[in-house]
């Protein structure tokens, strides 16, 4: 028997050495210490050893089975570690690059339309949306726009056939044609007539031009417009707003100015001039920036809000011109080519 | 409109320096786009002097101390370091005495050069604003007068401010209308030109110059007046006249012609000037041209008149395009003698129209588009007589023509200083409103005490059309108070309780944010594309629907019906320039129709491309159609959309350039919403000039379909028991959908569970299509997950249950169960 043990023993150490995979190594142990392995064997063997044997003979067992262990031990760890390392592979280069793509980006013009609700919602202005395909009511008569004003013209706005029908886009009349928003203040009007003052809204959006391409000119275009309707709004409320939102903006060393001007729909009407040197490409004393004013008791009239009530102001500006300035970008058009070079500076 | 600064002193007082004058014309609300400075600026401590002595340099080279006289006034002879080669001694020279400040704001102080005392500059013309060489020193007249300011002895200088007016102000189109702008900002007074001719007093009666004057179009030409002269002598103008003129721009003709731009530049009233000889019938009539009559107009063009335009014409043809441009037929040329003066108004629209029609602007038109002041119609005529017997005499002869023009104008308006200082939100002390108003000519003629308040009557000058209620004369105080002295404020406000940014914003900016994060770059392409392009990629209907009716360019003639050709042009923008772009989406509005009217939706779009030319060390597996489905699924879902009742049907037919067989869409027009998704078409995007394969998806709802918040979410409770996982695998036609087969599955397995616990999933893990199966036929691997909140289950009541789904869902034979 201690024969039998010595040599299951030496062949188990040789077989165990050899061990290249899990399956062998299960294979290996059933061999030996399975139920029907070939220590199992000799162990059940015990029962025919005469009594007085059987402690001598089952420490011996017992010992060939510790060794066993041990060696089925060894083999598996052995087995593991050459798993791990061939699941790991060799390794890494930790300079050679991701081939995955970098960071998406957000357009600058989505950049500092949203950097401007920001701050307005900061005092209080909620988003308003509305169609960019409007009609002559809403673009232009609510803003009191005399009928023969040249910015009515097709020389200067896109006009669909008269025949064109546009499914959710309301008419006022009839018989007004549909054309594509010249500015976000249609937005205003609509609005207006949907809610009831007090109002504090901002409106960004796409309008259109007809006009020619150039470095400062695109036939599409963004604004983004305030309309504050309350009692008692003042002139210096307006510009409390204006000095707010550039000094948030653009920084604290940013002045704006006022301008006198003239718009259909604000009495008294300005031009916002900016005077921030520290921007790049800035070099003039005053930029101007936009257009503001105190909403006109005719459009408050218009919309069926009590002009002798209400007070507001509204301000506008284009987006574009805000990023060209913020950003230092000289030529509108980059806006619109999306070269990826470009769209890639500004997140 | 050109304004010259030599031309308002005539009328106004102005002693302030260009850049005051720029600033206070900017403030008043005409932004100044130039301006031109012409002639020596006025230049205090500007003298001529006599250089006397010259020394060089004892430490530089190309410096002469030289000594100068600039007059016992100025102190006599000094000292003074000059640069210049040509100070030679004798020459008489402009010096700069210390306290002068140069054009450029460059001030002369006493100082040391080179360790040399220097009491003053000598200076070349450009270092005084002129025009001229800059090498060497300005040298003037050997007899010019030692001490005498410069600006005495040499022509007067100007500077012309190139102005834009609004449209509200067409009383400002005029050197007397800047004039009374300029004189309220500085609180001078005006003086307006002294006419001696005020009317015909005795009345020669010439007839056979101009003997009468009708006027068909009173709508059109609501005052007409006419005036002849006799005996004038046509020749140029004198050089005052034509310095004038020549200063904003305008080419002297002769003293006639001359004389009526003058008189519409400094009053604003566009005079017509007729040789009387020219005039058939000597009678003028005011009237609407006939359709088709032709007139040869001044600019050498003949203009085709259509019967809604007004001419002034004799007897026999039109003679003039009424208030825009005469015709060469009764132009006045050297032979004349005799003239008659037109001076009227005309309706603004009118003449906006012709003009726009006719192509054709003149300073006339571009006064009478915006309205001349009627009232002041006549007296420019007196002016114009005073001015061409100064300048070409005559003498005037009747009868006076005028017809129309009721010459009444009051209007008032009633304001409260109180309403003033409430709208602008600062305070201004009546004195300073008053003085402000009346600065404007805006006369407070009653002040009626409302206590605590008072109520001011204001009269309103008949040039000041664009003022009729008391906000404008909020604008008028502010104006000359000064705009830029409103002073700062908090940005304060009531907090508004509904005041949640719309959900179309809401909504753009999740998808912003999520495309952004999954790595796409955001584009931003025009809404006009070409009818070519929405023919060829979308189809004939939408290039038909959604056409613009005056586009400006061929190739953005048309809405667009999809953000993918944006996409796509922008990846091909990309791929031509060498910059490698695998990702792009955009947000924006697309237009689609829907029974036969066109509706405007919410877009949001994404590309992918996979070009093999960009290659990498380690690669990374493409995109396919599960990569689009996912993204689109979860823009749906931003956009409020039940995705899980969404059904995505493969698309088989062209249009909208997806790969039949490879794209997909759910949802459609009718219910206000629509996905698609795919690879687009192989062959039109390589025809487009694209490289690689490329991946694309479009969300487009309607605006009032979006959903953005769902209220406040619950709690679900979830299950801690461990679930128990039976995998099947059915065979089923090849073409037939997974979902559908998973949705029947699912229908079963619930029924088959019962109540006793739940089918918690049916997932597909495998579908498999080849070797072992029968033609035509697919295999789907399902795993079907059953879990209790109650209990952990027993495999025997799962077995069950799986047994009797393995049973039904064969039951229409459509189905078997794999083995």
């Amino acid at each position: 028997m201690q024969v039998t043990l010595s040599a299951l023993l030496a062949k188990a150490s040789a077989e165990f050495v050899g061990l290249q995979s899990r399956a062998d190594f299960e294979a290996a142990k059933a061999r030996y210490v399975g139920p029907n392995g070939e220590l199992t064997a000799l162990m059940k063997q015990m029962g025919a050893v005469p009594k007085e044997q059987r402690p001598a003979l089952g420490k011996l067992i017992n010992e060939a089975k510790g060794q066993l262990q041990g060696q089925l031990d060894a083999a598996l760890a052995r087995i593991s570690s050459a798993e791990i390392a061939a699941q790991l592979g060799p390794s890494i280069d930790p300079t050679l690059p991701s081939p995955d793509a970098g960071p998406g980006t957000s357009h600058p013009l989505t950049l500092v339309r949203e950097e401007m609700c920001r701050i307005l919602r900061k005092a209080g202005f909620a988003v308003v949306e509305g169609p960019e395909v409007e009609t002559e009511y809403y673009c232009f008569d609510a803003l009191s726009t005399p009928a023969d004003h040249p910015a009515r013209d097709a020389q200067d706005t896109f006009y669909f056939p008269a025949q064109a029908r546009f499914g959710n886009i309301s008419k006022k009349v009839a018989e007004e044609k549909y054309l594509l928003r010249t500015h976000t203040s249609s937005v205003q009007i609509r609005t207006m007539l949907k809610g009831e003052p007090p109002l504090r809204v901002v409106s960004p959006g796409r309008v259109y031009r007809r006009d020619t391409s150039d470095a400062t000119h695109s036939a599409n275009f963004h604004q983004i417009e305030c309309l504050y309707v309350d009692k008692n709004v003042t002139v210096r409320d307006l510009k409390a707003l204006l000095d707010y939102i550039f000094a948030s903006l653009l920084g604290k060393n940013t002045k704006t100015r006022f301008r006198s001007h003239y718009f259909g729909y604000t009495e008294p009407s300005f031009e916002v001039d900016l005077s921030a040197q520290h921007l790049p490409k800035v070099n003039k004393e005053w930029i101007e920036i936009g257009g503001c004013g105190m909403v006109d008791p005719a459009v408050f009239d218009g919309v069926g809000y009590d002009s002798t009530v209400w007070t507001g102001y509204a301000f506008g500006m284009g987006l574009e011109r805000l990023a060209m300035l913020m950003y230092g970008i000289d030529d509108i058009r980059y806006f619109y080519q999306n070269d990826l070079r470009f769209l890639k500076q500004f997140t | 409109m050109k304004i010259s600064r030599n031309w308002l002193k005539q009328y106004v007082a102005l002693d302030a320096s260009v850049d005051e004058l720029k600033r206070a014309i900017t403030l008043l609300g005409f932004e100044v786009e130039g301006v031109i400075n012409t002639g020596l600026p006025p230049l205090a401590q500007v003298v001529v002097g006599e250089i006397k002595t010259r020394e060089k340099h004892p430490n530089a080279d190309k410096l002469s101390i030289c000594t100068v006289d600039v007059g016992l006034a100025q102190g006599g002879v000094r000292t003074i370091v000059c640069g210049a080669p040509n100070c030679a001694v004798g020459n008489r020279v402009p010096v700069a005495l210390p306290g002068a400040i140069l054009p450029g704001n460059f001030k002369i102080k006493e100082s040391k050069i080179r360790g040399q005392a220097s009491a003053g500059m000598l200076c070349a013309a450009d270092e005084l604003g002129l025009t001229g060489s800059a090498s060497g020193l300005l040298i003037l007249a050997a007899d010019a007068p030692i001490g005498v300011a410069l600006n005495e002895i040499m022509p007067e200088g100007d500077t012309v401010f190139d102005l834009e007016v609004t449209p509200n102000r067409p009383d400002a189109l005029s050197h007397i209308g800047m004039a009374r702008e300029l004189a309220a900002w500085f609180r001078r007074p005006v003086e307006f030109p002294a006419t001696t001719f005020r009317g015909i007093t005795n009345e020669v009666l010439r007839p056979d110059i101009l003997a009468s004057v009708r006027v068909e179009a009173p709508e059109d030409c609501p005052l007409y007046f006419g005036l002849g002269l006799t005996g004038v002598k046509v020749g140029p103008s004198p050089a005052w006249l034509q310095e004038r003129l020549q200063a904003v721009g305008l080419r002297p003709i002769n003293n006639l012609v001359d004389v009526g731009n003058y008189v519409m530049l400094e009053l604003g009233q566009p005079l017509h000037i007729f040789d009387a000889k020219k005039i058939k019938g000597q009678q003028l009539v005011v009237r609407r041209a006939v359709e088709g009559e032709i007139l040869l107009t001044l600019d050498g063009k003949e203009r085709i008149l259509s019967a809604h335009m007004v001419v002034i014409a004799d007897a026999a043809q039109p003679l003039v395009i009424a208030g825009i441009m005469g015709g060469a037929n009764a132009e006045v040329e050297a032979p004349t003698t005799d003239i008659v003066i037109e001076a009227a108004c005309f309706r603004p629209q009118s003449i906006r129209g012709t003009a726009k029609r006719l192509g054709l602007a003149s300073d006339s038109s571009y006064r009478f588009e915006r309205g001349v002041d009627p009232h002041g119609t006549v007296a420019a005529a007196y002016r114009a007589v005073d001015l061409i017997q100064a300048t070409a005499g005559g003498t005037v002869v009747g009868p006076a023509c005028l017809v129309g023009g009721d010459q009444t104008w009051t209007r008032e308006i009633i304001v409260s200083p109180d309403y003033i200082r409430e709208r602008l939100g600062f305070y201004i002390s009546d004195e300073e409103m008053r003085g402000a108003l009346e600065a404007l000519n805006l006369i407070i003629v009653a002040a009626v005490a409302r206590p605590p308040a008072v109520d001011w009557t204001v009269k309103i000058p008949s040039y000041r059309t664009d003022l009729d209620r008391p906000i404008d004369l909020v604008e008028e105080v502010l104006r000359i108070y000064g705009t830029d002295r409103v002073p700062p404020a908090l940005a304060i406000g009531p907090a508004l309780a509904d005041g949640d940014d719309d959900p179309i914003a809401i909504f753009n900016r999740q998808v912003t944010a999520y495309l952004v994060g999954q790595r796409f770059h955001e584009v931003v392409n025009y809404t006009l594309r070409s009818r070519q392009e929405l023919a060829t990629w979308v189809s004939d209907t939408a290039a038909a629907e959604l056409a613009l009716a005056n586009p400006f360019v061929d190739d953005q003639s048309h809405l667009r019906p999809t953000l993918v050709l944006g996409l796509l042009a922008a990846l091909k923008l990309n791929q031509s320039r060498g910059v490698p772009a695998t990702q792009l989406f955009e947000t924006g509005r697309v237009f689609m129709e829907l029974n036969g009217t066109v509706q405007e939706y919410l877009g949001a779009a994404f590309l992918l491309c996979h070009n093999p030319k960009e290659r990498s060390w380690l690669a990374r597996s493409a995109p396919d159609f599960y990569t689009v489905k996912q993204h689109l699924m979860i823009l749906a879902q931003q956009a409020g959309i039940d995705w899980a009742s969404a059904e995505l049907r493969p698309i088989s037919g062209a249009g909208w350039g997806w790969q039949a067989g490879h794209a997909a869409v759910a949802g459609e027009s009718s219910i206000g919403w629509s996905v698609c998704g795919g690879l687009l078409d192989l062959s039109m995007v390589r025809a487009a000039g694209v490289e690689g394969t490329v991946w694309a998806g479009m969300l487009a709802i309607l605006p009032e379909k979006l959903t953005s918040s769902t209220g406040h979410r619950r709690y679900q409770p979830f299950g801690l028991f461990p679930t128990v996982l039976r995998d099947l695998a059915l065979v089923v036609e090849a073409a037939r959908s997974a979902e559908e087969v998973r949705r029947a599955l699912l229908g079963i397995a619930q029924a088959s569970t019962g109540s006793a616990f739940a089918i918690e999933a049916v997932e597909i893990f495998d579908v498999y299509q080849g070797q072992g199966l029968p033609e035509g036929k697919k295999s789907l691997g399902f795993s079907l997950s059953f879990r209790s909140q109650e209990r952990t289950l027993t495999d025997d009541e799962v077995n069950a249950v799986f047994t009797k789904i393995q049973q039904q869902i064969v039951a229409d034979g459509s189905i078997t169960v794999r083995a």
